[in-house]
């Protein structure tokens, strides 16, 4: 018992990616922070599984058959349950190297981002160009277009939001992007891929919204700078899955003070009034040892929407399949890695499908085997393996898939502020974590009361032992 | 320094119970330092590197600490990816401690990569009027791990380069162990020089 302080300033609950890199960043600042997950590994939602728990977590073969076997050492398999990747010049890239998570991943490049053009048999897999000698052999855009298209980048690589003079004549704060690209006499073809496999808008709701110009601008420069980093394509991917992620961030926390407990459930939350102040749990299963029941104050919970289910509201659903491959996608120059975007214009959808796929050289699956997960936001309440199905027939022969009900996504109805408990939100539909990002920003500023200022955030912080 | 960088790089991870001495023999071992005042857990010791000849031949060895994880066991698997070796620590004055050392070798053995070198410590050699663990069972546990072993202080210096001089020893012997780098090819350096912004470079 006396290992558990009596207060903490901040219990955080569940050790997704999004809690984690919170703890992170407060134990950092000088928090003293407890976390408690109800698993008995890190990651919740964003973590990576074995193939054997991948079997056992979906349940799709039959009593007292071990299907895994087949697929060599369990341990070689780290499977994605969220499917993301990392831009690498977005805010997760940069929270990473200001924390210096970055001394215990290692990063691959993600070998290219794709799209597709046309549905059934005239379906065509194109790359998203990531230079100019791409652009010019690029199959998206006729010889004329190119021009057109190369205006167009040059001009989002000048624009300045603060200066009308870059606006091209726009008012840029009130025009839709519908104008933007009329401007530069786009082809519907070209703005369905700088959109949606570029700006990566999952919808088409950008274009005819008003005021949102700065935004789609913003988006397509970062996907830029992302592809300029490092060439091929604007992402990167850790080894051994994206659960190193958030254990990345917990050896943070921990390393300046945080204490970690899994395989804890929260038995109660403790109210003074409407505000929570304290939390009773029970540590289960301590290698033969009783459960440790314990009682310590908090002054603030940050948690994620399962720990409080009537805390949070559903906004959507998404649609995942995890597939086994043992070949690379038809169509992607045999790339050991590859985003495929199939925008929803070209399968008659309202939402784009999106096909991650890594492999062995990421060491996430024993040579040999890609792992692709084809996802979208559900449209229909039935048929959510045929609206996967524009996506499945990218891959061509399947090994194994996995494939659940539609996972709900989950938002906080409150910001925290009332009863002291800050709930992140569910991962959503993105490729990337930007969203992620801005949802651990968010909740900083609503817990702490001020901006979380990414730069420079281990600086003036005194370590025990460090790197010299 | 430059020349430092060049060395090949060993991972060595220090594992066991929370009160062991995990991180006094590290900080001896790199640092010649020992705090007889603190007993407290660990806090903000993250890694160290440390230079180390081995039959005339330079390696660099980056000695990770287990940052208090190791509490209430919530040490994570990511810990222990591309570690060449992993020294398991225990008390020779806490018969607990040693107690726990089959669940640290279980859990080495399920998270270091195949072949990794295991090397068992007894820490605490000057508390000899306080022992409950016999030099002779800390060998023969050893010696059922097929690991190596010693006794060390912190506090007097005694043994404390031997642990890592033989696991070291063992590791280079292992040219296959070897050879699984830390850092290997393929892979990018992510923050080192921001990328040049896109107005210049128009991939297009």
């Amino acid at each position: 018992m006396d290992e558990i302080a009596p207060e903490y300033d901040v219990v955080v609950l569940g050790t997704g990616l999004t809690e984690c890199v919170l703890s992170g960043v407060l134990s950092v600042k000088g928090k003293k922070v407890l976390h408690i997950d109800r698993n008995d590994h890190y990651g919740g939602e964003a973590a990576s599984v074995n193939i054997e728990a991948l079997f056992k977590k979906y349940g799709n073969y039959n009593k007292g058959e071990e299907p895994w076997k087949k697929y060599g050492r369990v341990n070689d398999w780290n499977i994605d349950l969220v499917p993301k990747l990392l831009m690498s010049s977005g805010e997760l890239t940069n929270i990473l190297v200001s924390t210096d998570v970055t001394r215990y991943l290692e990063f691959r490049q993600v070998a290219g981002s794709y799209v597709q053009q046309y549905s059934g048999a005239k379906a065509a897999v194109a790359k998203v160009p990531s230079d100019a000698g791409e652009a010019l052999r690029s199959s998206l855009m006729g010889i004329f277009e190119k021009r057109r298209m190369k205006s167009f980048i040059e001009w989002i690589g000048t624009f300045n939001e603060e200066d009308s003079a870059s606006h091209k004549g726009l008012n840029i704060n009130t025009c839709t992007m519908k104008d933007v690209y009329d401007k530069f006499g786009l082809e519907t073809g070209t703005r369905d891929f700088i959109g949606h496999a570029m700006a990566l808008y999952q919808t088409d709701d950008y274009l005819t919204e008003k005021g949102r110009a700065p935004e789609a601008i913003e988006r397509i420069r970062l996907y830029g700078n992302s592809v300029s980093r490092y060439g091929k394509s604007p992402y990167i991917y850790p080894l051994y899955g994206l659960g190193e992620l958030p254990q990345g961030f917990a050896r943070l926390s921990a390393i300046y003070g945080g204490t970690y407990m899994l395989n804890t459930n929260i038995d109660e939350i403790i109210y003074e009034g409407s505000k929570a102040v304290g939390i009773k749990a029970t540590m289960q299963d301590r290698g033969g040892e009783e459960p440790m029941k314990f009682t310590t104050k908090a002054k603030k919970i940050l948690a994620d929407p399962s720990y409080f289910p009537g805390k949070v509201q559903v906004t959507g659903h998404v649609l995942k399949a995890i597939c086994i491959l043992n070949h690379p996608l038809a169509g992607t120059d045999n790339s050991d890695s590859c985003q495929l975007i199939i925008p929803q214009s070209q399968v008659g959808r309202n939402h784009d499908i999106y096909i991650a796929v890594v492999s062995s050289a990421h060491s996430v699956c024993p040579k040999g085997y890609y792992i692709a997960i084809v996802s979208t936001i559900a449209e229909t309440t039935a048929n959510h393996h045929l609206e996967l199905a524009p996506g499945f027939e990218r891959l061509g022969k399947i090994e194994e898939k996995f494939m659940g009900p539609p996972i709900p996504l989950y938002e906080p109805l409150e910001s925290g502020v009332n009863d002291n408990i800050f709930i992140s939100k569910s991962y959503d539909a993105t490729s990337h974590f930007e969203t992620t990002t801005d949802d651990v920003k968010d909740i900083y500023r609503r817990a702490e009361g001020h901006e979380l200022v990414v730069e420079g955030l281990r600086e003036g912080t005194n370590l025990v032992g460090d790197d010299n | 320094m430059a020349s430092d960088e060049s060395l090949p790089t060993l991972k060595i991870l220090m594992i066991g119970p929370s009160g062991a001495g995990k991180s006094a023999l590290l900080i001896r071992y790199c640092d010649d330092q020992f705090d007889s005042e603190s007993s407290t857990a660990t806090i903000g010791v993250d890694f160290k590197m440390k230079k180390l000849s081995v039959h005339g031949k330079a390696y660099r060895l980056n000695l990770l600490d287990t940052a208090g994880q190791e509490r209430f066991r919530t040490l994570s698997n990511s810990y222990y990816r591309g570690a060449h070796g992993v020294i398991l620590v225990y008390d020779i004055s806490n018969r607990e401690s040693f107690q726990a050392m089959e669940r640290w070798f279980e859990e080495a053995e399920s998270n270091a990569m195949p072949g990794a070198i295991r090397y068992l410590v007894g820490s605490k050699l000057d508390k000899t009027n306080s022992r409950t663990v016999q030099t002779e069972e800390g060998q023969r546990l050893a010696d059922v791990h097929g690991c190596g072993f010693c006794e060390v202080s912190s506090k007097t210096r005694e043994n404390v380069r031997k642990p890592f001089v033989e696991i070291v020893d063992s590791i280079v012997r292992d040219p296959k162990l070897l050879s699984a780098s830390s850092r290997r090819g393929g892979t990018v350096n992510v923050g080192a020089g921001a990328g040049e912004g896109w107005g210049t470079g128009c991939p297009c």
